[in-house]
């Protein structure tokens, strides 16, 4: 029986205990308010130092003290010979303790990977890792330590100890990625950053003459915010001319993407222009879909653009990843979101062959100005670079579930794409693309009646789900086509599966729409 | 704080507030209190170099890791309904400290060299855009920060700009050797009918490190039509008196990390109202681009933000000092004059400036 079912069972069957488990689980965050262990990793008020580091993989002392309690309903596996104790049962001791059974698994437990995300704000539903990411205690606890190094002798750390750090997090992620190099991997803070790298040298090259006015940039119409400003920071003001991709939404196929894109580079090559750059995101931000980057590529290789960069925010940890297979020049993904990186920190991949290799900057000039990308980015002045080093735990980490990276991203995948289908069965509305184009996150229409009819009334209705329901899920606004039906779906909500969420935060959504379609709600309700 | 060791009620708890076993008899924070505030620099080490890396205080440490916790409890609501005002509080703190006009011209970024990115892409535009002659001069000093000298050659001499670095006398013995030699620099940037653009002149240098008479130097670039000055005061906050209003610059950034307690990192980039506040933009480009700067350097991307959030943390942790950031600044210039002469006397060399040129860093020569 799938862990989902079971869970669903649970509910159904013994809806008391079930929601006797969850209570217990809301009592646990008001209980860790008040209490602060000696080596809690995540207390606040007296810095404390943490704990020395610890080469083995168990969890902290800290993390240990939660462990006996009850396994939460809220995850995937219920160990039935785990007794449930009273709740807050020895809280106020602190010595490390002891589980009293022995795991039967090699793997992560369910109460293991609770107590990883205690600090979670346990009361709200939380269904949108794809926004800000998500990092396990343990984690947390690592950076700490580099943090704690640093500021014990900042000199030596960075005469002796920075520059290796930030190498070992590199080479990991170059294994991870594909990439033929190390000297091609790069990291950053986050995506915007790696967007404003490759576009600032984009900018220069109309500034100085390499490219005419007028040669196009060619993106999504999808793509993210900041990086639609960030080509209007340094291409369109350097004289370049943009070009947006018109995607549909729904979507229904890869082809409806690909023809899309051939459309837009025909533009872009009107009048004698030169392509000098496409961006293509890999999983758009909103709407949600997973892009057929490796075709695109391909035909932008045929239709001689210049160079292509990936932005690819949210991949790594939710899709697979690999510069050789995807064959683009740049190609950036954070670490923070999918791949449990404290905030904040991304990799930017540049293939060494890639002609303007040599030429890409950081912004923020230091000494190392000239050095290579990669050894710029390692130094941009004084600056906590801690979530850069932490990846070689990270690793750790992930190597503790089941199937690592791989089995989290199917497990994910098989979780979002269960809870899409039941939302879209509660409300009546459809999915807004098939789930082999979704990957952590996928979108689910909203009832139509519920009035949404502009991108005010998604952040308006979000604060009110966050505020009134403690359910914290982005919506984006779908403006009906013409010779489309009022009142059909005009709104989507883009939900994210993360190894900590529970069904039940996907049922509090299901409940709380269900709710505002029962009391008449509509979003000009809304202040 | 008196260790937890000390009391046998504690249990060896040492995670809430305890109550010290005597009376205080100052209202000040106490000489254990200072040693337990920075109990986590490591032992053993004579660590005379504040300068380079600055220093933080437990106290705002753990104000900092709290801030961190709220932000990873519910990111979301933190983005929406808490950062932005907490920024602001720590800019209209800055703001206040250093005799600025108003909040709109004061912005948080990581450190002065992101500051000094912001200042000179701006230049950069001027030239790539038509709007300065291929040839106009930025001047500044030789002993310039090397990150500022680099940025100046990416974003200045790449776009064509020239640069003249104005040599900096060292030893020095007064502040009119600097200004003879700035002038001479002035000369030369306006040799050729060129218009020298941007004058960067450091409050503190680096190394050699001295206190620059800017407020002087700043006076003598608008009497000689300097277009812009940007301050780089990257040690001056915590280490000198800085009020922007006195100092007159276009530009002025400081760290607040080297030696006004903050965490890594965190700096202030002050930006004189005018039109040309307008066309700077932080190289970081998000979607409040076009909203001014410190709106703009408020969100560069998902980070954490919590170092621009402890400023009135730091402010209470100087207060807690005699004469707060005065009595500081003070205390620590007498005591690095006096064991600058020590050193100087102890190994029969020199200092490389006199006493007031130097605030709490001084030049010591070693012997030959």
């Amino acid at each position: 029986m799938s862990s989902l079912l079971l869970r669903k069972w649970t509910s159904q069957c013994y809806p008391e205990v079930f929601k006797a488990l969850i209570f217990s689980c809301l009592s646990l965050s008001e209980i860790l308010g008040r209490i602060r262990p000696i080596h809690s990793t995540l207390s606040h008020g007296d810095f404390l130092l943490p704990p020395p580091p610890s080469p083995s993989p168990s969890p902290s002392p800290s993390l240990q003290t939660l462990t006996h309690l009850p396994s939460m309903a809220s995850h995937h596996h219920h160990h039935p010979q785990e007794d449930p104790e009273p709740n807050g049962a020895t809280i106020n001791n602190n010595h490390h303790h002891i589980p009293k059974k022995p795991k039967l698994t090699p793997f992560i437990s369910d109460s293991e990977i609770c107590s990883e995300f205690a600090h979670h704000d346990l009361g709200t539903a939380r269904i949108n890792n794809g926004s800000f990411g998500c990092c396990p205690g343990s984690i947390i606890a690592a950076q700490r330590d580099w943090q704690l190094q640093y500021l014990k002798q900042p000199d030596h750390f960075y005469f002796n100890c920075l520059r290796t750090g930030i190498l070992r997090s590199r080479t990991i992620i170059k294994d991870l990625i594909n990439a033929e190099h190390v000297d091609e991997v790069s990291l950053v803070d986050n995506a915007t950053t790696a967007a404003a790298i490759i576009l600032q040298q984009i900018g220069w090259a109309f500034a100085e003459g390499r490219f005419q006015k007028g040669d196009a940039v060619v993106m999504l119409h999808y793509a993210y915010g900041a990086v639609k400003k960030s080509i209007e920071a340094y291409v369109s003001r350097a004289g370049g001319y943009v070009i947006e991709v018109q995607l549909p939404f729904p979507l229904s196929s890869n082809d409806e993407i690909v023809n899309e894109f051939r459309k837009a580079l025909e533009r872009g090559k009107r009048n004698g222009r030169r392509v000098r750059l496409a961006v293509i995101d890999h999983i758009t931000s909103m709407p949600c879909v997973v892009i057929p980057v490796k075709e695109l590529v391909k035909i932008c290789r045929e239709e001689a653009v210049d160079q292509v960069f990936v932005d690819a925010a949210h991949a790594i940890g939710c899709t697979d990843v690999d510069m050789k297979e995807i064959g683009a020049d740049f190609y950036t993904s954070n670490l923070h979101k999918w791949f449990f990186c404290p905030p904040s920190v991304a990799f930017l991949y540049c293939r060494k062959l890639a002609s303007t290799h040599s030429d890409l900057h950081h912004p923020v000039v230091s000494h190392e100005y000239g050095n290579g990308l990669a050894i710029e980015s390692g130094w941009i002045g004084t600056r906590d670079y801690s979530a850069q080093l932490v990846v070689p735990s990270v690793m750790e980490f992930i190597d503790r579930f089941e199937g690592g990276i791989e089995g989290i991203k199917k497990r994910n995948h098989d979780a979002v794409v269960e809870m899409g289908e039941m939302l879209v069965n509660a409300w009546g509305t459809n999915l807004g693309c098939p789930p082999d184009m979704c990957a952590s996150m996928i979108m689910v229409g909203l009832p139509g009646c519920l009035g949404i009819s502009s991108d005010l009334d998604c952040l308006k209705l979000r604060t009110h789900l966050r505020e009134s329901f403690r359910v914290e899920v982005p919506i984006y606004y779908r403006a009906p086509k013409d010779g489309e039906e009022i009142g059909s779906v005009s709104g989507y909500a883009r939900i994210s599966h993360q190894v900590y969420n529970t069904v039940d935060d996907y049922y509090r959504f299901r409940d709380a729409i269900n709710q505002l379609v029962h009391d008449g709600f509509t979003c000009a309700l809304l202040p | 704080m008196d260790s937890p060791h000390d009391d046998p009620r504690q249990n060896g708890d040492s995670t809430h507030n305890h109550v010290p076993k005597k009376p205080k008899l100052s209202p000040f924070i106490s000489e254990p209190e200072i040693r337990d505030e920075f109990s986590h620099h490591q032992p053993g080490i004579a660590r005379l170099n504040n300068g380079s890396f600055g220093s933080c205080p437990r106290s705002i440490l753990a104000a900092q890791q709290k801030w961190q916790l709220q932000f990873l409890q519910q990111p979301d609501d933190f983005y929406y309904n808490h950062l932005r005002n907490a920024i602001l509080q720590s800019r209209t703190l800055i703001k206040n400290l250093i005799n600025a006009e108003d909040v709109d011209e004061v912005s948080l970024v990581d450190n002065a060299t992101t500051a000094a990115a912001i200042v000179l892409q701006q230049i950069g535009w001027g030239f790539a855009e038509g709007k300065f002659n291929k040839g106009d001069a930025v001047v500044m000093l030789h002993c310039a920060y090397d990150a500022v000298k680099k940025s100046s050659k990416a974003y200045v001499t790449r776009a064509g700009g020239s640069v003249i670095e104005v040599q900096l006398p060292f030893p020095v013995n007064s502040n009119e050797e600097i200004i003879v030699q700035f002038r001479k620099g002035l000369e030369k940037g306006k040799a050729n009918g060129r218009k020298v653009r941007l004058a960067m002149i450091d409050h503190i240098t680096a190394l050699p490190s001295v206190v620059v008479p800017v407020a002087e130097l700043v006076k003598i670039c608008r009497e000689e039509g300097v277009d812009q000055v940007f301050v780089d005061a990257a040690h001056a906050m915590g280490n000198v008196r800085v009020d922007v209003e006195e100092i007159g610059a276009d530009f002025y950034v400081s760290n607040l990390h080297k030696w006004f307690f903050c965490p890594p990192a965190v700096a202030f980039l002050y930006c004189r109202k005018s039109n040309l506040s307008s066309e700077l933009h932080h190289p970081v480009v998000s979607h409040e681009y076009g909203n001014g700067l410190p709106i703009e350097s408020s969100w560069i991307g998902t980070r954490d933000y919590s170092s621009q959030l402890v400023v009135p943390s730091a402010l209470e942790f100087v207060n807690r000092f005699e004469g707060g950031i005065e009595g500081i600044m003070k205390k620590n210039h007498d005591a690095v004059v006096k064991m600058g002469e020590m050193l100087a006397k102890s190994w029969g060399t020199n200092l490389g400036s006199p006493p007031d040129m130097c605030a709490s860093m001084i030049m010591v020569g070693l012997p030959s």
